[in-house]
């Protein structure tokens, strides 16, 4: 029973943090490997706020989900200023960052061990520390999420983006401000990034620096991919599916060390083939 | 004392970082492809030459087969996963995010044949060292400084003055000319990367004999490599080598004010400097 209260809130978690992902991959076509870096930033954040009574929870995931916000739109902006694939290495860049600042900022995030007994979720004081009253959160703050994200598509605004993945110099020529459309794409790409973060500290109570690292990125981006690019769905199919195989994994007598790798080898393989045999995803439409 | 010694260790190491800058940059000027994959390639160079030498094979021996194997396995890549995706028309993102997954395939298969730990050569003499006035060197440095050299002005006088060097440039240039003028893209992509990974298997090994292995180190080198060809210009090979000895001659260097994870984030933040004020790069050719 808890197993898949427990399932269900991750992989939503998940899906919010997939959707922050397909706004920059899907929908500006700016490849991104450090979007577990900028949910960590969120994680920490909501973590170290509760953890110091700071603030409440909804108020420190509002915040976490500003900060992400900015933080988001600052790695986006090299892209704009540098050619597609000089960006991937700062993107690279950016997560391996995160990571040496996670790991060695230790008097703040604890370094390696990272930080334990962040307090459950209350929302206006009331306690959500069952899994399945957190369960309610999650979901509404994904039904939030993809709310938004599907009415930001079908808004104008969500047409200019769209021409702008498909023909960036029309776009321009027709008097729409591309910078200020990418820049407000990486903005609400952040936010999302930054309440999947805050959700995940508040849920298992406990972060620590390989909660998100690169290979949390590359497991987000396997799901977008699998789950299809630049919509909705997939990016909750995406996520419930890959979800799914940590799970069934722990149900296989292998030995420990080789667990995590297994793990990788699968997404890999998961990656390639996609990309060989079926790019758009099982829901999606034509990526980049 | 100690910044001579940090120079030296710095650029040696750099030297080896060069190797895979030169040889990465051969690949992404041929074909395009971002091929993120080149650092799985330089780790299984070396996990190829220690298991052969702990089955008893000669160090040099073993760094041939990690050449040939690293040749082979890049071969493939190119021929099984980018030019299929090629005849497609896929989108440089698709393309990325497939050497990507080729990336994890290749660092999970090394961590799971041979665990994710560290891993050392057992060679005796690997750890010898000698002193030429105030620096210490050990000889596995020594080999590695000389074999990356030789790799370095081979890849340039193979490219820069034979045959098949400069069918390589026609086709990086002009992909479409090339291939009508019937040079064959398609088999020069595979000639590349094979080349390009026996090259970056010689780093792989010897960095490996040097310091210690672990399955995922290669995606940190090859970071800093791919800074090293933008910082130093597309398309120029020794552009991309001098950078990438710059960077690690100041990475270590700055070892003796700050710890190794901050100095990989100053690195990086340099770089991001750099990229938003000169972005065609100090050395650029075509």
């Amino acid at each position: 029973m808890n197993f898949w209260l427990s399932y269900i809130i991750v992989a939503e978690i998940f899906s919010i943090a997939a959707l922050s992902t397909n706004l920059l991959v899907g929908v500006i076509g700016i490849f991104s490997v450090s979007q577990a870096a900028i949910m960590g930033v969120g994680a920490y954040t909501v973590a170290l706020l509760t953890l110091g009574h700071v603030l409440p929870f909804a108020a420190a995931l509002v915040l976490a989900a500003l900060i992400c916000s900015v933080l988001n739109i600052l790695l986006a902006l090299p892209s704009l200023r540098v050619a597609g694939d000089y960006f991937v290495v700062t993107s690279f860049g950016s997560q391996l960052v995160a990571t040496a600042l996670f790991i060695n900022w230790s008097s703040l995030t604890g370094g390696a061990s990272g930080l334990t007994a962040i307090p459950s979720a209350e929302v206006f004081g009331f306690p959500l520390d069952e899994s399945s009253q957190f369960l309610l959160l999650s979901t509404i703050l994904l039904a939030a999420t993809s709310m938004s994200y599907w009415l930001l598509m079908r808004s104008p605004f969500g047409r200019t983006i769209d021409a702008i993945r498909q023909d960036e110099v029309s776009v321009v020529a027709a008097g729409k401000d591309v910078l200020r459309a990418k820049l407000s794409v990486s903005a609400v790409s952040g936010a999302y990034a930054g309440v999947a973060g805050g959700l995940y500290a508040a849920y298992f109570s406990f972060i620590d620096p390989t909660a998100f690292d690169i290979n949390v990125s590359i497991l987000i981006l396997t799901m977008l991919v699998v789950g299809g690019a630049r919509t909705l769905l997939g990016s909750i199919m995406g996520p419930f599916l890959l979800w799914a195989l940590p799970q069934l994994l722990n149900q296989i007598d292998i030995p420990s060390t080789a667990v995590g790798p297994l793990r990788q080898l699968i997404f890999g393989i998961l990656l390639v083939a996609f990309m060989l045999f079926r790019p758009q995803g099982i829901a999606g439409r034509r990526l980049g | 004392m100690l910044f001579l010694q940090l120079l030296a260790d710095g650029l040696i190491s750099g030297m080896a970082v060069g190797v895979v800058a030169i040889s990465f940059s051969l690949v992404y000027a041929t074909t395009r492809v971002f091929h993120v994959a080149h650092a799985g390639l330089y780790t299984l160079g070396g996990y190829i030459a220690w298991y052969a030498t702990e089955r008893g094979l000669a160090l040099g021996l073993a760094c041939v087969l990690a050449m040939a194997g690293a040749a082979a396995v890049g071969g493939l890549i190119q021929q099984q996963l980018y030019a299929r995706l090629e005849r497609s028309k896929a989108s440089p993102l698709v393309m990325l995010i497939a050497s990507l997954g080729a990336l994890a395939i290749l660092q999970n298969l090394i961590a799971i044949a041979f665990t994710p730990n560290i891993l050392s050569f057992s060679n005796s003499w690997r750890l010898e060292t000698f002193a030429i006035g105030p620096v210490t060197l050990s000889y596995a440095q020594i080999v590695l400084a000389i074999a990356c050299l030789i790799a370095f002005f081979w890849l340039l006088w193979f490219t820069q003055t034979t045959r098949h060097g400069r069918r390589i440039r026609a086709v990086a240039s002009n992909p479409l000319l090339a291939e009508i003028t019937r040079l064959r893209p398609a088999t020069v992509s595979i000639q590349v990367m094979m080349i390009a990974s026996g090259l970056v298997a010689i780093p792989g090994v010897l960095v490996g004999l040097d310091q210690a292995m672990q399955p995922y180190t290669g995606t940190l080198v090859l970071l800093t490599a791919t800074i090293a060809m933008i910082a130093g210009g597309i398309g120029s090979l020794t552009g991309a080598f001098i950078v990438s000895i710059v960077l690690s001659v100041l990475q270590t260097l700055s070892l003796a004010v700050m710890s190794g994870r901050w100095a990989i984030a100053a690195t990086f933040g340099l770089f991001i400097v750099f990229i938003l004020i000169k972005p065609e790069g100090l050395f650029r050719k075509r």
